[in-house]
């Protein structure tokens, strides 16, 4: 069928030559879409003919054969008119600025936003420029209206997490959206090798309309990113440099208790072990080889240490960038090229992430053909913060900051590391902690290449072929070394150091071959499309360890020692290796109809195969989805109004499979691993001994799924577009629901299958929610601007039907039908009973209980995925300098805070080992009758309501002062640079929240040993030449 | 020009389609999983161990002690709704003590999916070609074993028309209906003959199911569907080639160093399987602190005895002495030996064996077979050979009736098989009550009625919620 459509358009392309006519000669004015005004320096083309505007926009030029003439200059969109029988033609060019406003880049297609039925939201470029975060996806928080984004670690270059609309799924809970940039989907997560610099364009898909173009990697949302392109003119030269530091956050939210303070505690609660009770002189005991008196000198000498160990185990780190674009070109070809590198360090003492990157974009077209190629090259080196990978550790600084006793001295006398064995009398946590840093690294150094070829040929008029051919591909090398010649190496097996390295290889390759048409009947548009897609991906990595190191080498496994096998017949193989791919075979079509600008209908279908599915009958997914909209002012009786500058209604319906909702499993290659895309679906096996037998029995531990059918995410959206005032103040609001069907959901097996319980497609979770966007021009003279923006959304998630179970566990939390994902599930924790101290807590009928066994679990204290969220953004401008600024929120959402549960716990236990809260001294039980929130110290709580609180919080994110440099001329009257900018921008600059722990955002629902998300200072400038 | 540059263009594109259409079949090369794991005959002699591994008839056994008449309440006792009759189908202690469902069919998985990689693998030398064949056979076995305890559980009837349970004959995750017993049995025994060909003759293995194992099956799978012909004909196989132990060796048998008697048992460790004895009663922590004891001996038990002259009785009992001197620990001091491993505190105490095919069972099937089919001698000659072996000084018995032989099987088989999982099945198969003396008995416990609808076990509750085609048993009301 194809290939009769190919040769028949080769046929109509004889049939339409046409042969040249005289030669005449065409006029006519160009002038600025918006301000009207004529526009100088414009270069109009008509074949081999050039000629330029002048200063008033007026131009001439003579035709002969030519059909089409074309006008281009920076900044604006190039127009194409065709020249008929005309000798005036009179155009107005848009700006680019305006046309990002205009038109949707959906990746495959770039759509008049006039005709389009989706919900998108485009953000610019600029947006993620010039933040000096390392991974550009922390830059989006608060600008996208339906988009949450939640930052977890403040390590360099980590990403956030994204959820688009709410959660979608419970085993694929965390399916982040497809990332796609120039047309070649990039992994999620994994941002660091990408320079945003280069960033135009972000657009975000998130209906049906909007995103079922993309078939089943489409489901949670699309995030479509375009690169920065040249423009016919003068080459382009621009300088950017940033220069910065980032700090620590304050700890004082958690209000922990001093060294006199905790002394105090201790000796109150009696806690054994401490020195606050040991060398109390309430305490009665003295002990071995000591005296009243030295018992005295020993807590006198104690209480004089203080130390905040937050000054100890962050440091200010210092950001530094710098970059050189060039682009520049012809009417016919253009380039984009850039060369950056960015350097930044992390508050925590070992982390950084340095980055160089090299872009070139080239396009070259003709009246027919177009050939665009896009590619980017970068390598990074990050050294990981080892208290991200530590978790519940005293050797985790993030732990520790909080943790760690003031009164411990970390230090000897010669300044040097007091570390060693630690006792709770005697700590070494700190120094040991210490030296751990100073003697391990962890690193990740990164080469990632994304590129494409793109090439169109216009068969007909209405009808273009065009192939674009991607690959992303990376190299990932993680290490990790432990000194020999250190304490910490001494801790290892083998007493000797341990060397850790593994490297792995991604990559994917896409080629999307389409057939795009394009035609006008009267008052009717039609432009539709046939594609055909393939996508392969590969993944292959290896990875080790060694022992028994040389103590004369650091970071390194060179000299390493062979190990003793202690008696044993066999010994571990340290190593292993990996491989393993996908592939998705597509086919899709689109078709938009527009009649008199007015009504546009869209649809879209799309048919996937993926080698992610085992069961053949189930490979094969079809997503789908129809949209229409409707442009209410092209009406004639609306023709008359006053009020609205634009005016359009959407609605779209659709249905798109989630390929992140089907589980995957890994392969282990050191310290990373390989994904195992068909593992959970097929039996996996165990071993299990029989004492009849000498050999080791195998066993199927999971029955895998066979009939495993992916979710389909069935969405709707009405939205609405306006602006009032002309154009200054403009509007979206969207309203959608979106039902995940064959929900995988935890349900019982029959016993004939031999299995209990399997995630099986069987319910069903909705998502509804609004959303807002505004934009207002308050102020839009010449010399003084302001605009004012807001955004807000509101997601509701609930689980509608769980098949034949009512509820599960996942986590600390409950799936339940009829609660939203991620409903915190504890027990109702009253405060200390007045007569005893013991804790109370809620019984299931209501009344009070000091029995946690006859207490009641509830699910009534909300959800760690926040209702609302947004943010709101300023610009001023006056002449040339400008102020903005971004803020963002989230409320009605509760997280549990395991850190303050430890600080606040109240057992000995705990604060034997935990520096506590204050909250302690005055709120916790001591005699019969006080009314105290937290229970008598030797009665324990466990984790309860008392640990989950409000985690609401607005955060000043962003601000940025500016001034636009003039030209500057040099003494020959030759410009010398062409202007530029100096700003300065902060980052994280404020957070207002009830949490009472280090942060309230994170990516997950507890807040435990987080690497904290720091405060960021840079002062920039670009100059261009 | 250009237009044959797009005719090569248009033509590599097709030929790219081409290229694609395996794109879809990418498969994980990496994985031991799925049909890689049972690949081997190596592989699959390790399926069927792990089948082994699950393989229990310990739940039987407490199940028809303390459901019927074995045992009395000792120490500590948890167990009312089942030792009492008052359990529904979602009952707490059925739920966590006697769920034969998932059990039995997780083996029957197991083997099922032994069998499925069976025929694609590839045995190279004859050594290999037997142990597939005698996988296979053991396979078979346990597929049978599996679904006959499953049968006693839930089903327990000789009614050709009645319920039974599934035969899984694959592995599968779609629900299945119950068949009746007519079918069901037809599979089981097509089985048991199929596996009868490819199982060793010589009993190498006692920890491994032989064809021996397959003709007690044969025989006890014949006396509970009443074919008496086939019951007596494989007792009699089974009698030949495991002659009754002598009066010395019995005792051994369940100290386990004496396997007369026995074609197949299964191996027991601390880790691996467990303590058999832990039925009863838990460990000691040492000689004079022994650990605490759950169920006792009832006096209806130790009463059928002649204490002095059956040597069964010093085999299966034991007179405790620090309970007998301690008053705090009141009531009766005997306890049971059967399982009582080593001596208290020791690693291996309560330790033992579980047995599964004994001679003795067989003369009780030979002799029960016999009588039903009105052979009145043979049937006496099999109960007074038994009791020759078990008892000193014991001179012949005669039956005057069908019913007196019939009683003196039953009541042989409560003195000869306690605590090895058969008194409630037998009083079911039998349609007799469970009846306790007053001294055994919890407050009004004292009989299940013979017929009453908690002989059969309901179907457990995650079952019905989870197989839409199930039917529960009559009298359960879920």
């Amino acid at each position: 069928m194809r290939k009769v459509v190919l040769l028949s358009s080769l046929v109509f392309c004889f049939a339409l030559q046409v042969l040249a006519q005289g030669s005449k000669r065409i006029s006519g004015k160009i002038v600025d879409i918006k301000t009207k005004q004529g526009l100088g320096g414009v270069t109009v083309n008509a074949g081999k003919v050039n000629a330029l505007s002048d200063a008033n926009g007026n131009y001439q030029i003579s035709v002969t054969d030519q059909k089409s003439i074309s006008f281009s200059i920076v900044g604006y969109d190039k127009l194409s008119k065709s020249i008929g029988n005309a000798t005036t033609i009179n155009v107005e060019l848009a700006s680019v600025e305006a046309v990002l406003e205009e038109v949707v880049i959906t990746g495959y297609t770039r759509e008049s936003k006039s005709k389009f039925a989706g919900a998108v939201t485009t953000i610019s470029g600029k947006t993620v420029n010039d933040v000096p975060v390392g991974s550009f996806d922390q830059a989006f928080q608060g600008r996208v209206p339906g988009m949450l984004v939640n930052s977890g670690s403040g390590q360099p270059g980590s990403s956030a997490q994204i959820t688009i609309r709410g959660i979608k799924s419970i085993q694929g809970a965390g399916a982040q959206p497809l990332y796609v940039l120039d047309g070649v989907p990039i992994p999620a997560f994994d941002m660091q090798t990408l320079n945003p610099d280069d960033f135009e364009s972000i657009t975000v898909l998130k209906d049906a309309t909007a995103a079922a173009i993309y078939g089943a990697r489409g489901g949670t949302g699309v995030i479509v990113i375009t690169s920065k392109r040249g423009k016919a003119g003068k080459n382009v030269v621009t300088y950017k440099t940033q220069y910065g530091i980032t700090q620590r956050p304050s700890f004082a939210r958690m209000n922990l208790m001093n060294t006199r303070e905790m002394l105090a505690y201790e000796e109150r609660e009696k806690i054994a072990n401490t020195p606050g009770w040991v060398w109390s002189a309430k305490n009665p005991a003295i002990p071995a080889g000591m005296t009243a008196a030295s018992k005295q000198r020993s807590l006198d000498s104690l209480s004089n240490i203080d130390i905040d160990y937050a000054d100890i185990f962050y440091r200010e780190g210092i950001t530094k960038s710098h970059e050189l674009t060039l682009s520049g070109g012809s009417d016919r070809t253009k380039f984009f090229l850039s060369g950056a590198y960015f350097d930044q360090q992390g508050i925590d003492l070992g982390s950084s992430l340095k980055r160089y990157t090299i872009r070139f974009n080239l396009d070259h077209s003709t009246d027919k053909f177009t050939a665009q190629f896009n590619s980017s090259i970068g390598y990074s080196q990050s050294k990981l913060a080892e208290g991200d990978f530590l978790g519940n550790s005293p050797r985790s600084p993030f732990q520790m900051t909080y943790r760690a006793k003031t009164y411990e001295n970390p230090y000897n006398p010669d300044g040097s590391l007091r570390w060693g064995a630690s006792t709770s009398m005697a700590y070494r946590q700190v120094a040991n902690l210490l030296e751990g840093l100073q003697n391990t690294t962890r690193g990740f150094d990164q080469i990632k290449m994304v590129g494409n070829g793109l090439l169109a040929y216009k068969i007909l008029p209405t009808l273009t072929v065009r192939n674009n051919l991607g690959v992303t591909a990376s190299s990932n090398y993680v290490n990790r070394y432990i000194n020999a010649d250190s304490y910490v190496g001494s801790l290892q097996s083998f007493q000797s150091g341990l060397a850790q390295e593994s490297n792995t290889v991604t990559s994917e390759f896409i080629n999307t071959t389409s057939a795009l048409y394009n035609e006008k009947f009267g008052k009717s548009e039609l432009e539709a499309s046939a594609n055909f897609e393939i996508v392969r991906g590969f993944q292959r990595g290896l990875g080790f360890t060694l022992f028994n190191l040389d103590k004369r080498l650091t970071e390194t496994g060179q000299g390493a020692g062979p190990l003793p096998t202690n008696g044993a017949a066999t010994y571990p193989q340290n190593a292993s290796s990996a491989k393993s791919g996908f592939g998705i075979r597509s086919y899709f079509a689109t078709a938009k109809y527009t009649y008199d600008n007015k009504y546009s209908l869209n649809a879209n279908i799309r048919r996937d195969g993926t080698s992610r599915i085992v069961n053949e009958e189930n490979r094969e997914v079809t997503s789908w989805s129809a949209g229409f909209t409707w442009n209410a002012l092209n009406e004639r009786f609306l023709s008359k109004q006053t009020i609205f500058s634009d005016l359009k209604l959407r609605l779209s319906f659709g249905i798109i499979p989630n390929i992140g909702s089907i589980s995957t499993s890994s392969y282990g290659a050191g310290l990373q691993s390989i994904t195992n895309y068909q593992g959970p679906q097929v039996p996996t096996f165990g071993t299990a001994q029989y004492a009849g037998s000498t050999l080791t029995g195998l066993v199927p531990n999971s029955p895998g799924n066979p009939n495993l059918k992916i979710e389909r995410i069935q969405k709707s959206n009405i939205g609405i577009d306006f602006s009032v005032w002309n154009g200054r103040a403009r509007f979206n609001l969207d309203a959608y629901d979106e039902q995940t069907l064959d929900l995988f959901v935890n349900q019982p097996l029959s016993g004939t299958t031999g299995f209990s319980s399997l995630y099986i497609n069987a319910g069903r979770m909705s998502n509804k929610g609004l959303e807002l966007n505004a934009k207002v021009d308050v102020v839009r003279g010449r010399d003084f601007g302001v605009t004012l923006g807001m955004n807000h959304s509101y997601n509701v998630n609930k689980i509608v039907d769980l098949g034949a179970v009512n509820e599960f566990f996942v986590g600390t939390f409950v799936i339940r039908e009829g609660l939203p994902y991620g409903t915190h599930y504890t027990y109702n924790y009253l405060g200390a009973d007045p007569a005893t101290g013991a804790p109370t807590y809620e019984a299931p009928d209501g009344s009070v209980t000091k029995d946690v066994a006859k207490a009641g679990q509830f699910a009534k204290f909300g959800n760690y995925l926040p209702k609302h969220q947004g943010g709101f953004d300023f610009e001023f401008r006056y002449k040339a300098f400008s102020v903005s600024g971004l803020f963002s929120y989230q409320f009605d959402v509760v997280r549990s805070n395991n850190t303050r549960n430890w600080i606040t716990r109240g057992t000995p236990g705990y604060h034997g080992i935990v520096r506590a809260s204050r909250e302690l001294i005055d709120n916790q039980w001591q005699a019969p009758g006080d009314i105290a929130k937290f229970q008598k110290s030797t009665f324990d709580r466990g984790f309860t309501s008392s640990d989950l609180e409000d985690a609401k919080f607005l955060r000043f994110r962003n601000l940025v002062v500016a001034y636009q440099l003039p030209a500057i001329k040099g003494p020959n009257g030759k410009s010398m640079i062409n202007g530029g900018r100096l700003y300065a921008q902060g980052q994280n600059l404020a957070i207002w929240s009830p949490w009472r722990g280090l942060d309230p955002e994170d990516n997950n629902n507890i807040s435990l040993n987080e690497y904290p998300n720091p405060s960021m200072f840079t002062l920039g400038l670009d100059i261009n030449f | 020009m250009r237009n044959n540059k797009l005719v090569i263009g248009s033509f590599l594109m097709l030929s790219l389609f081409a290229s694609c259409s395996k794109v879809i079949d990418v498969k994980e090369t990496d994985f031991i999983g799925g049909d890689v794991a049972l690949k081997t005959v190596d592989n699959i002699e390790s399926g069927i161990i792990g089948a082994y591994s699950a393989m229990n008839v310990e739940m039987g056994i407490l199940l028809n002690s303390v459901f019927a008449d074995e045992v009395r309440v000792a120490e500590f006792y948890n167990a009312a709704t089942v030792h009492e009759w008052q359990y529904a189908s979602t009952d707490i202690s059925l739920r966590d003590s006697y769920t034969a469902f998932p059990l039995y069919y997780r083996i029957i998985d197991r083997v099922n999916r032994v069998l499925e990689a069976l025929p694609n693998v590839k045995a190279t030398t004859a050594a290999q070609e037997a142990t597939k064949n005698r996988v296979k056979g053991e396979a078979l076995f346990l597929r049978a074993f599996s679904h006959f305890e499953l049968y006693r559980f839930y089903s327990n009837t000789a009614d050709g028309a009645a319920l039974a349970v599934a035969y899984m004959e694959t592995p599968s995750l779609t629900p299945v209906a119950r068949m009746t017993v007519t079918p069901f049995f037809a599979k089981l025994n097509a089985d048991l003959a199929a596996a009868k060909t490819l199982l060793p003759a010589t009993n190498t293995d006692i920890y491994r199911a032989s064809k021996h194992a397959v003709t007690a099956l044969q025989a006890r799978a014949a006396l509970y569907t009443k074919d008496y012909a086939n019951a007596s004909t494989f007792a009699t196989e089974y009698i030949a080639a495991f002659p009754l132990a002598t009066k010395t060796n019995f005792p051994k048998i369940w100290k386990d160093t004496d396997n007369s008697e026995m074609a197949f048992k299964l191996s027991r460790t601390t880790t691996a399987g467990g303590r058999i004895g832990g039925l009863y009663r838990g460990t000691s922590a040492n000689a004079a602190n022994i650990g605490t004891i759950t169920w006792k001996p009832t006096q209806r038990l130790l009463d059928a005895y002649d204490q002095v002259n059956d040597i069964r009785y010093a085999a299966y009992f034991f007179e405790e002495p620090i309970l007998k001197a301690s008053s705090s620990r009141s009531g009766s001091a005997i306890l049971i030996n059967k399982y009582a491993g080593t001596t208290y505190g020791t690693p291996t105490e309560l330790l033992a064996d579980a047995k599964v095919f004994r001679t003795g069972e067989m003369y009780l099937i030979r002799a029960e077979a016999k009588a039903e089919t009105n052979d009145l001698t043979a049937a006496a000659a099999d109960i007074n050979a038994l009791r020759a072996a078990r008892i000193n000084n014991y001179t012949n018995a005669t039956f005057a009736t069908k019913g007196d032989v019939i009683d003196a099987i039953m009541n042989e088989r409560f003195k000869e098989l306690p605590y090895e999982g058969h008194r409630f099945f037998d009083a079911k198969r039998r349609n007799l009550p469970i009846t306790r003396l007053a001294v055994d008995a919890q407050g009004t416990a004292l009989t299940l009625p013979a017929g009453n609808f908690r002989f059969i076990l309901p179907i457990p509750n995650p079952e019905i919620q989870a197989n839409p085609l199930i039917v529960q048993n009559p009298g359960y009301t879920n």
